[in-house]
């Protein structure tokens, strides 16, 4: 008899213990976030897209090396007046297919202050097609570049 | 976290439907008693047309046709506010936020675009199932319920009949509908949907019983099953502040009010007691094979006996349309949409009851109960001569 009634008791508080749950929950602000209108702000490690600055680069290869996907490729710049390699780079490309965003390269990269392999906090980029995820940096006010072939780097890669 | 920093758009969210409910509480006080006003328009209009040469019959049969679509406007309208509604409640209890952009305000026209592209949907019949037990289906379960819409009081004289038996008719009727269901069930010629159906008759029997016996009370305090005479009843206050309502009562209104709310719950089908639908073992039982319109006239049921439970609820326990200040109707109607609330509260909040369980509960316990709760009832109406 005690029995009966502790159990209508204990059940009764489980059930309005639960309703003040979703009660309370239901004039808490929601934590969806309406996207298109407004965004968070990435924590300031955020491994977003990979920018590349290309006046600062030494093509030391070590971000080749680190990238575990070996989704980097490089060509340093041979100077050809003088036939001889100096530390810039002739071109530079990312396959984003492959990259899988470890910032490994962002690591390895010896430029200072500003390392010339970072990632952003861009996350809003989107391609078509897979020949759009090869992004290519070139050296720009150079000769070399008319004798390049364009899709080298796409077949290289 | 008592009170939250608000952001800006919540602070304006607050702000417009502070203004909202002034804007709605001052036209109600400008409009006064609906029954009232639509007795003046009646008036206003019935010696125009006794003037024009139509026969009697005829401007009686067009009031009624008004009658009938008065409510079924009603019945439209606030099913698409409840689905609204519910959608953004559940929204919240989980921390989401809903519906958000159809029509501007926080996703308000929803329910209209869901009704646009119901209606434009493809009306498919499987090839086993019964053609015209599907086809009728739907329509037996919508009709019950609207039928049971005529008894309701909104209000002080905004009752499409006042019948002497309101109660019983209603619960009559409104079990009509399990007809409905279990021909849906069966017509669809789809194993879930033949098991909800009869799960859904079986609950729908069972706790029709505890509904009926818990409001026996009520009856036997004021002798009648009219429920404008119930609500009537329920007017003026004890000890000047708190009202006579049925649910106040000591002990008595308390039991029977819980009893009829449980299984009012059941009766509509709804989580925890939804073991007819129960989507994660019946995919949506017995209306897993309706598309469109059909479809939409099951949901148009079920939220039509989610106010209409509701309404009885505010009729039988919480004195109509009694209030201060404001017009009656807004009181029924203030009543009963924080009883569809409640209603939403449990879906979002109890998981769905086992089959067994959920008969052992109604046979075993709310049934026993109302007995004890009509005795109590019987023992006190004799001893104090009410």
């Amino acid at each position: 008899m005690i029995n009966y009634f502790k159990t209508i008791y204990q059940v009764s508080k489980a059930l309005l213990q639960g309703m003040a749950v979703t009660g309370r929950w239901l004039f808490q602000p929601a934590i969806t976030v309406q996207y298109p209108d407004e965004k968070l702000t990435p924590p300031e490690r955020f491994r977003g897209t990979l920018v590349f600055d290309k006046e600062t680069c030494t093509a030391c290869n070590l971000c080749v090396k680190a990238c575990p996907t070996a989704c980097i490729s490089l060509e340093p710049y041979v100077d050809p007046a003088t036939q001889k390699r100096i530390a810039k780079v002739n071109w530079y490309q990312i396959d984003f297919g492959k990259c899988n965003y470890c910032r490994l390269c962002e690591e390895a990269c010896p430029t200072k202050p500003i390392k010339s392999v970072r990632h952003s906090h861009d996350y809003e980029w989107s391609m078509k097609e897979r020949s759009e995820m090869f992004v290519k940096w070139k050296r720009d006010p150079s000769p070399v570049i008319a004798d390049t072939p364009k899709d080298t780097g796409t077949k290289a890669a | 976290m008592i009170f939250p920093v608000l952001t800006q758009s919540q602070k304006r969210s607050i702000g417009v439907l502070a203004l909202m409910g002034l804007i709605g509480g001052g036209t109600a006080m400008a409009i006064g008693e609906l029954g009232m006003r639509l007795t003046q328009i009646w008036e206003f209009l019935l010696p125009i047309l006794q003037k024009l040469p139509i026969p009697e019959m005829a401007s009686q049969i067009a009031g009624m046709v008004i009658e009938c679509s008065l409510l079924i406007g009603f019945i439209s309208v606030s099913v698409m506010f409840m689905v609204w509604w519910e959608r953004k409640v559940s929204a919240h209890m989980q921390s989401r936020l809903g519906p958000m952009t159809t029509g501007g305000w926080h996703g308000w026209a929803q329910t209209i675009a869901d009704g646009i592209k119901l209606i434009l949907k493809e009306d498919i019949i499987p090839e086993s199932a019964n053609s015209w037990v599907h086809r009728l289906a739907p329509v037996l379960v919508f009709v019950p319920a609207f039928i049971c819409y005529a008894v309701l009081p909104f209000g002080s004289n905004l009752i499409a009949v006042n019948l002497d038996i309101g109660v019983l008719f209603i619960f009559a009727i409104s079990g009509l509908s399990v007809l409905g269901i279990v021909m849906a069930g069966w017509g669809s010629g789809n194993k879930y949907s033949m098991l909800g159906g009869l799960r859904a008759a079986a609950q729908s029997v069972s706790y029709e019983i505890p509904r009926v016996l818990s409001i026996v009370p009520i009856l036997l305090f004021v002798g009648s099953l009219k429920l404008t005479d119930i609500a009537n009843y329920q007017s003026g206050m004890w000890f000047g502040f708190i009202p006579r309502w049925f649910i106040f009562y000591p002990v008595i209104g308390q039991i029977a009010f819980i009893i009829f709310l449980i299984s009012s719950v059941a009766e509509t089908n709804r989580t925890p007691f939804d073991i007819a639908e129960a989507e994660s073992e019946l995919v949506a039982g017995f209306h897993t094979e309706y598309s469109g319109m059909k479809f939409s006239l099951f949901f148009l049921a079920e939220y039509a006996y989610v106010f209409l439970s509701s309404g009885l609820t505010t009729a039988l326990f919480l004195g109509g349309g009694s209030g201060p200040l404001l017009p009656t109707w807004v009181w029924f109607l203030l009543k009963s949409f924080g009883i569809v609330f409640l209603f939403l509260w449990f879906r979002w909040t109890f998981p769905r009851m086992r089959v067994d369980r959920l008969m052992e509960f109604t046979w075993k316990f709310l049934m026993p109960w109302s007995f004890v709760n009509i005795l109590i009832a019987g023992a006190v109406v004799l001893a104090l001569g009410v």
